[in-house]
């Protein structure tokens, strides 16, 4: 016989974290922010900005990730009906997180414990093909500036999730605090206001700089914290809040992020590897002979030598895995020949990955 | 085609096509239920029973020689597959059909009932689970039928249509029916034979062959 049925205990499923560079090419650190003038013109440039690891004209550039913005009252873009207020893009991508982050169309955003007053938000979502799994909590290092080139404030963002002792769980999974530090460690500088209250390191008096959003691949930045004058931890980006107005939103942080001074962008992500193992066990009085025309000779079927008939010996250098129908379904080498007698028993472990 | 590295013993699996079609297929019919062992690219004239330097290096040639990666394609995997006989054994199984070619005339019928020598203890023998017949070109038959088994494995085989650039056709049974096409285009203006391949696998035994086919134009 040339098959042998596997046992229940043969088979074995293991999941594995692979963590790598989020970006294009597996690079964890992205220095070059690129956008397309087509897709800023179409009709999805109204909502979000894709932006591109090089020019975006070029054979091998790939989006990245996108940027959005939304504002609960529907400022900062134009009203899809200029006689209905309320509804237009921005309103529409303000609902679109909060649905999917909050759960619930009537709540706030609260960063750190602050609630904006002015419901605003930039979205940062990471194209699906980048995050793999999810992100890799701990590993980001966003550096922005303020656009302007008469100023080289910037400012450093990452997760909080080396320094929270439990984590938090909305409707979008795992959710962790946006404050100043790098690669998950939160600085250890204050900010004090006017009125001397002294806010807790990594935070600003508008709260924290966003949520980062691993499970779902997304940045929610607090709008509110990057007005702020420099001084206060912010700096002093402008974004448009003006009704039924064009505010060109997504670009006023797309220049923040490309503003000459900052331009790194650092992420891991991550995913689960599904592995099965299979291990295949020739016992000692199997497979010891072959159907290998050079181990007979002629067309009688008489082995090849005299000592193949009590001492035979084959060289194993595949496996094959089959279904029931004997149809052939997966298929292993062995990186070099394995010897197989009567004196000995094999044991090959064959991974599959899905 | 590259070399895989001969330095440790791994094994790499990749889904053949047929893996691939199943899987995606989501109707169960992904489930690895068994395996076979084969010793494609050995060429056991290698082996050398005269060593002078005794019975470990018997098979020196063949232990240290790198392999080829594994192919997706499905027929060309395990073509030589390891069996279990008892020790002692002197003769392996063969198949015979009783031909060592097949030439046809345009739209003749043939049907080949192969047996299997040296199995079982017997002389010769028709397999229980009957035989793979696997034609390379199945544009150059009308008929290429197996008969004979009936099950759910078999059946399925059988009723499998060849698609696209799928040329090759696969059926089982304990005889094969062919009938050679009638069709002039394939002969194109200028030839008078279509050649092709027929492999035939025990499907119990694992011995196999592979004989020519010449299929002739008929002039009148």
């Amino acid at each position: 016989m040339s098959f042998k049925r596997l046992d229940p205990q043969d088979f074995l499923i293991s999941a594995d974290s692979i963590v790598g560079g989020a970006w294009t090419g597996g690079s964890a650190t992205l220095t070059s922010f690129n956008k397309s003038s087509a897709q800023e013109a179409s009709d999805s440039g109204n909502y979000y900005l894709s932006v591109y690891q090089t020019a975006a004209t070029d054979a091998d550039s790939e989006v990245q990730f996108n940027i959005a913005f939304g504002d609960s009252a529907g400022s900062g873009s134009l009203l899809f009906d200029s006689n209905i207020e309320g509804k237009s893009p921005t309103s529409a991508i303000f609902g679109q997180f909060q649905n999917i982050v909050l759960g619930d169309e009537n709540a706030n955003f609260v960063f750190g414990g602050t609630t904006p007053v002015t419901q605003s938000i930039y979205a940062i979502t990471i194209d699906r093909a980048r995050f793999k799994g999810n992100l890799f909590p701990g590993t980001m290092t966003l550096t922005v500036g303020s656009g302007s080139v008469a100023s080289n404030d910037t400012i450093t963002l990452t997760d909080d999730s080396k320094a929270a002792s439990s984590v938090s769980f909305n409707e979008a999974g795992r959710v962790f605090q946006l404050l100043s530090g790098s690669a998950g460690t939160i600085t250890t500088n204050t900010i004090t206001d006017a009125n001397s209250n002294t806010y807790e390191a990594g935070y600003t008096p508008s709260g924290s700089y966003g949520l980062f959003l691993p499970d779902i691949g997304t940045i929610i930045l607090n709008t509110s914290a990057f007005e702020l004058p420099y001084a206060s931890g912010g700096l002093g980006l402008d974004t448009n809040l003006a009704s039924n107005t064009d505010g060109d939103n997504n670009n006023v942080l797309f220049n923040s992020i490309n503003d000459s001074e900052a331009q790194s962008f650092t992420l891991n992500s991550q995913e689960a590897l599904t592995s099965d193992f299979v291990f295949i066990r020739a016992r000692n009085s199997e497979f010891n002979y072959s159907s290998n025309p050079s181990f007979i000779s002629g067309s009688t079927g008489t082995v090849l030598y005299e000592d193949f008939i009590n001492a035979p010996q084959t060289f194993i250098t595949t496996v094959g895995l089959y279904n029931d129908n004997n149809e052939l379904l997966a298929v292993a080498k062995l990186s070099k020949p394995l010897k197989k007698d009567f004196t000995k028993e094999a044991l090959i472990r064959v991974k599959l990955d899905f | 085609m590259g070399y895989l590295n001969n330095a440790v013993i791994t094994v790499d699996a990749i889904l053949t096509n047929k893996g691939r079609e199943l899987l995606a297929r989501g109707d169960g019919s992904f489930k690895i239920t068994q395996f076979a062992l084969s010793d494609d690219e050995i060429d056991y004239t290698l082996y050398n029973p005269d060593h002078p330097s005794g019975s470990a290096f018997y098979g020196q040639a063949l232990e240290n020689m790198p392999l080829l990666e594994a192919f997706p394609e499905t027929t060309q995997n395990l073509r030589y597959k390891l069996t279990t006989l008892p020790r002692g054994t002197a003769k392996m199984p063969v198949l015979d059909i009783g031909l060592s070619q097949v030439v046809l005339k345009q739209g003749a019928s043939l049907v080949i009932t192969p047996q299997t020598l040296n199995y079982l203890g017997a002389n010769q023998v028709f397999e229980s689970n009957g035989y793979t017949a696997t034609i390379a070109d199945i544009r150059t038959m009308n008929t290429f039928e197996g008969v004979g088994i009936s099950n759910v494995a078999a059946d399925s085989l059988n009723s499998t249509q060849t698609l696209g650039t799928n040329v090759s056709k696969t059926v089982v049974g304990t005889s094969i029916n062919l009938t050679s096409t009638t069709v002039n285009t394939l002969f194109g203006t200028d030839k008078t034979q279509l050649n092709t391949s027929l492999t035939i696998v025990g499907r119990d035994s694992g011995a196999r062959i592979t004989v020519p086919i010449v299929i002739n134009k008929s002039t009148t």
